[in-house]
């Protein structure tokens, strides 16, 4: 009972005081800024340059950006593998092989000859923690001729994650902080073993990344 | 004389058109055993004539055929006749049909394991003595062989390739793959043309080796490494005259020629023994055919010097002197006699059992002779009983003065010469790593316990039935000072056996996975209680049953294991499968109408009752049964498909080293699925080679160790603790380009090591093995998968 007398009392008080402050004025008060907008879908810009760069597939939708891996053109390579960093509010897709990896089928992934269907191919994919993307696609025979990387080797996908209440405008910074190519001269042998151990070792590679906004 | 044979004739014919229920388990007479005998011949050329008329019905060309490897008569009068299958007249591995040819009736043959489409390209371009000489390169032997290598161009399926194996340095603790046991090669083809090659060593350098190779016979790599001696690790015994283990007994022995007398018994025994036929006869009389004692021949400080003697120039013919062997250098005198005593006595026993009660001549059913050596001594023998399927002979340790007693205790010899019958029919593995082990073992420790029994009953060795009295259900209780090896009541009273099955029984030795199917036969013969804690309750079966007594159990197991089971050796039968069987062997033998039995009338439901409380399948009338199952998701993959017969790829997953992961895991039958998981497992217990490690983490995750190699997990359902499974993960340090980071990329440098040669790139192999290969990259692929998929 005391509660609600007190109530009135309050109400009744800022009516008064709301009486008293407004007199004399007509004019609206200031508009608030407007409430972003919440997005629905993504943009990609494909970075400039000509070496290792993620590019826009066309067969990207609104929700689904497929980015295909190229590389310089006239550089011959066994293979690839990177590590893609993303915000925690999109998603990375998976292709019809269940990997977030899609073969464009560049490298030779089974060995020369080989009937095996089911033989183990060094293609593979997951999403560590952190929303890192790490992807990997090489040719594990030497006897498989290296490959020109001056066209799509892989393909990688980001998702739209209407979950994570994004809104229109919103950067959504990429990096690579790993990338690593299969040169053509590896395991060569030679009688210098420094020259080999060298050859023994993947390249490092920088790959251009574009810029990904929620739109 | 004349008329017997058509009234005998009639009368069968009669009880086999009313069925096998009202006859089919009666002893046969022996004036009917003897015709069936004698018909054995025929049928076995039924058989084999069935078998071919039906190759195309079977996916079999006009290349491939069979051929009789073994056959005998059982108990019903029908010829039980197993058949190789045979590729251009070469034996297909692991491929076998079983016949059976009864009096007058349809031939019935299982074909289960007869492989269709085998396609063999090209012929061998290695000879005999080349796979011969890469056998003995890889066995390394550093004493004499006992004999010539065997030599048998086979064709091998690429299913039964050998695997991955890891030892640990017992002083490091470091783990390795071990190249010995290694094996490493892939096939180009399904089936492959390959040499058997059967070495044998037993010399004091090498101790007792019989290891099986097969040699692809064009490449000439090794494509797998059986170890076919039956190795126990308990033996007692006693014998005639002044036995040990038996006290006073009469013995089968032999007046010579010389007027003195042997502990060799020709009466039990048609064909020679085929190791001791080798022996050159003297004037003794001696010869290779029957049941023989010899004793091998030490020094004073009982160092064995590998010389074999009979124990003969008995003038007496009164043996032992009842006491435990101490007479070192003096084993063919009265102290050594006891061991031979002991022998001699159990093995005309399990002799007669198996003729009289089971109609089976002899360990192979061929009538072949067996020999024991006792007094066995040196690292591999002292404290051990083996079988040695190609001597037919059993080897029994002194024991010693410490610890175990003589190994020729009457239940280890019955349970070694046991080992010569399911050698000869269903050959199981007798490797860890594989079910069958345990049921290879359990056979043999089961039927000591039936030979045991029929010792003890009124009806003397001629009996032919086995007394539901007699068996103490223990092995090895002398050989243990009053402290059995092993107990078929309760086996984990051991400390070490399971009690019942769970997914990853197989990486137990066999002697202690056997718990599983011994205590399911003593269920089955002498029922189970329902008293909780009792050594006789099963959890699995609250309700307890009543046995079906000794004898019935003996002749459903005996037909399980004779008639229906095939392994060749290659570890394919497991408890579920062996337990499917048992419960048809139960049907033919007693049908639907004998009854009186456990929870139901019939005799086929005590035995699911005896399984099912031994969790192997469901008991009768149980609708569901939780399980917790390191699921087979390989789905036939390649790992799966070239290393199906590695031991148990099926439960095994790839997991990177030093991250937190979610080992994969599988409850069926209950809307529960939430397990508890543990580090470890019961097979750590139990001589099995894997390690412990990391930390399981509040949320179920496990935090896994930095040191790679093979890891024992267990999971156990919360909404019934009784389930649980075993399973091994493989810890492999996917950082192989050395960043600190285990990621995709690091799948690089497998795979461009592939080719290269050894030596330039163990540090990229999965394995810390000095090659790189498909397994690596499997199994990469399946730790990343299982540790960072895509969700």
């Amino acid at each position: 009972m005391r509660i609600r007398n007190l109530s009135q009392l309050l109400a009744s008080t800022a009516l008064l005081l709301g009486l008293a402050c407004g007199g004399g004025s007509s004019s609206a008060p200031p508009a608030a800024a407007p409430a972003p907008a919440p997005a629905r879908s993504l943009a990609y810009n494909d970075p400039t340059g000509v070496g290792w760069r993620l590019v826009k597939d066309p067969s990207s939708t609104s929700t689904r950006i497929v980015l295909n891996l190229v590389g310089p053109s006239g550089l011959k390579t066994r293979g690839v593998g990177l590590n893609l960093q993303a915000p925690l509010t999109v998603k990375f897709g998976a292709f019809g092989n269940g990997l977030p990896i899609n073969d464009a089928g560049v490298y030779q992934l089974t060995t020369a000859g080989s009937t095996d269907p089911s033989e183990p191919l060094a293609i593979t994919g997951g999403v560590k923690k952190g929303n890192l993307l790490s992807v990997g696609i090489y040719q594990k025979d030497r006897d498989q001729s290296a490959k020109d990387s001056g066209a799509t080797l892989c393909q990688i996908a980001i998702l739209f994650d209407p979950a994570a209440q994004l809104t229109v405008g919103t950067s959504l910074p990429l990096s690579v902080p790993k990338a690593k190519a299969i040169p053509e001269d590896i395991g060569a042998v030679t009688d210098d073993q420094w020259t080999l151990d060298k050859k023994m070792r993947m390249a490092d590679i920088s790959i251009a990344v574009g810029t990904l906004t929620a739109n | 004389m004349h008329g017997s044979l058509p009234r005998l004739l009639t009368a069968l014919v009669f009880a086999l058109a009313l069925g096998p229920a009202l006859v089919a388990a009666q002893p046969m007479s022996p004036s009917a055993r003897a015709y069936h005998l004698s018909q054995q011949p025929q049928r076995v050329v039924l058989a084999q004539d069935n078998l071919m008329v039906r190759r195309t019905e079977l996916g079999l060309s006009e290349r491939e055929g069979f051929i009789p490897v073994h056959a005998f008569t059982n108990s019903e009068g029908v010829a039980v006749v197993r058949l190789d299958h045979t590729f251009e007249g070469h034996r297909v591995l692991g491929s076998q049909a079983i016949a059976k040819v009864p009096l007058g009736g349809s031939i019935r043959a299982s074909t289960s394991k007869v492989m269709a489409g085998v396609q063999v390209e090209g012929a061998p371009t290695l000879s005999p003595e080349t796979a011969s000489a890469i056998a003995l390169r890889h066995l390394d032997s550093k004493g004499p062989l006992k004999g010539a290598p065997r030599v048998e161009r086979v064709v091998f399926p690429a299913q039964f390739l050998g695997g991955i194996a890891t030892t640990v340095d017992p002083e490091t603790g470091k783990v390795s793959v071990d190249r010995k046991l290694t094996v490493h090669a892939r096939l180009s083809a399904p089936y492959v043309w390959a040499y058997e090659v059967r070495t044998h060593l037993q010399n004091v350098h090498d101790g007792p080796k019989a290891l099986t190779y097969y040699i692809d016979a064009r490449t000439g790599n090794i494509l797998r490494i059986n170890d076919a001696l039956e190795h126990q690790a308990v033996t007692p015994s006693t014998g005639t005259g002044k036995g040990y283990y038996n006290g006073n007994v009469s013995l089968p022995t032999s007046l010579m020629l010389d007027s003195t007398y042997a502990l060799y018994d020709p009466t039990r025994g048609t064909l020679p023994n085929p190791d001791l036929q080798n022996y050159t006869p003297d004037a003794s009389g001696w010869s290779a055919t029957g049941l023989q004692a010899w004793y091998e021949q030490n020094d004073a400080q009982g160092t064995n010097t590998y010389q074999s003697f009979l124990f003969q120039g008995n003038a007496g013919n009164a043996w032992g002197d009842g006491l435990p062997f101490t007479a070192y250098g003096m084993e063919g005198g009265a102290n050594g006699q006891t061991a031979g005593v002991d022998a001699l006595y159990a093995m005309a026993w399990t002799w007669d059992f198996y003729k009289n009660v089971l109609n089976l001549d002899g360990m192979d059913g061929k009538g072949t002779s067996v020999y024991a050596q006792v007094g066995m001594t040196g690292s591999y023998f002292r404290n051990n009983a083996y079988w040695d399927p190609y001597s037919m002979a059993l080897g029994l340790g002194t024991g010693t003065p410490t610890g175990y007693g003589s190994f020729t205790e009457f239940d280890v010899i019955a349970h070694e010469m046991t080992h010569g019958v399911t050698a000869t029919t269903v050959k199981f593995v007798n490797s860890a790593g594989y079910e069958e082990a345990g049921l290879n073992e359990a056979t043999s420790d089961f039927f000591a316990q039936m030979v045991k029994a029929y010792a003890s009953g009124s009806a003397g060795n001629t009996g032919a039935t086995v007394p539901s009295t007699g068996a103490d259900w223990r092995i090895g209780a002398g050989v243990g000072h009053g402290t059995p090896l092993r107990y078929l009541d309760k086996p984990s009273k051991d400390q070490r056996s399971a009690d019942g099955w769970y997914d990853g029984l197989l990486y137990m030795d066999g002697h202690f996975s056997a718990g599983v199917l011994n205590r399911a036969l003593y269920f089955l013969a002498h029922g189970a209680s329902a008293t909780p804690g009792a050594d006789d309750f099963s959890p699995y079966l609250p309700q307890g049953m009543k046995g079906i007594g000794n004898d019935k159990a003996a002749r459903i197991w005996f037909k399980t294991v004779t008639e229906k089971l095939y392994s060749g050796n290659m570890g394919t039968v497991t408890c579920l499968e062996a337990r499917d069987q048992a419960i048809q062997s139960a049907l033919e033998l007693y049908g639907e109408s004998a009854g009186g039995f456990g929870l139901d009338s019939l005799v086929s439901h005590a035995v699911e009752n005896a399984f099912g409380a031994v969790n192997v399948g469901l008991n009768y009338a149980e609708s569901s049964r939780t399980q917790v199952r390191f699921a087979d998701w390989r789905n036939h993959d390649w790992i799966q498909r070239n290393h199906f017969s590695d031991i148990g790829y099926g439960h095994k997953q790839y997991l990177p080293v030093g991250e937190r992961v979610n080992p994969r895991i599988t409850v069926l039958n209950n809307p529960n699925t939430a397990v508890t998981w543990t580090l470890g497992g019961p097979s750590l217990y139990n001589g099995a080679s894997a390690l412990k490690g990391g930390v399981i983490n509040a949320d179920g995750s496990w935090t896994t160790p930095y040191t790679l190699g093979w890891y024992a997990i267990t999971a156990t359902s919360k909404a019934d603790p009784n389930q649980f499974a075993e399973g091994r993960a493989f810890l492999v340090n996917l950082d192989t380009d050395g960043d600190n980071e285990q990621d995709a990329v690091d799948l690089g440098p497998i795979a461009f090591s592939w080719y290269l040669t050894n030596g330039l790139n163990p540090a990229h192999s999965m394995f810390n093995a000095p090659w790189v290969d498909d397994a690596d990259v499997a199994a990469f692929v399946d730790a990343m998968k299982a540790t960072w998929w895509v969700k």
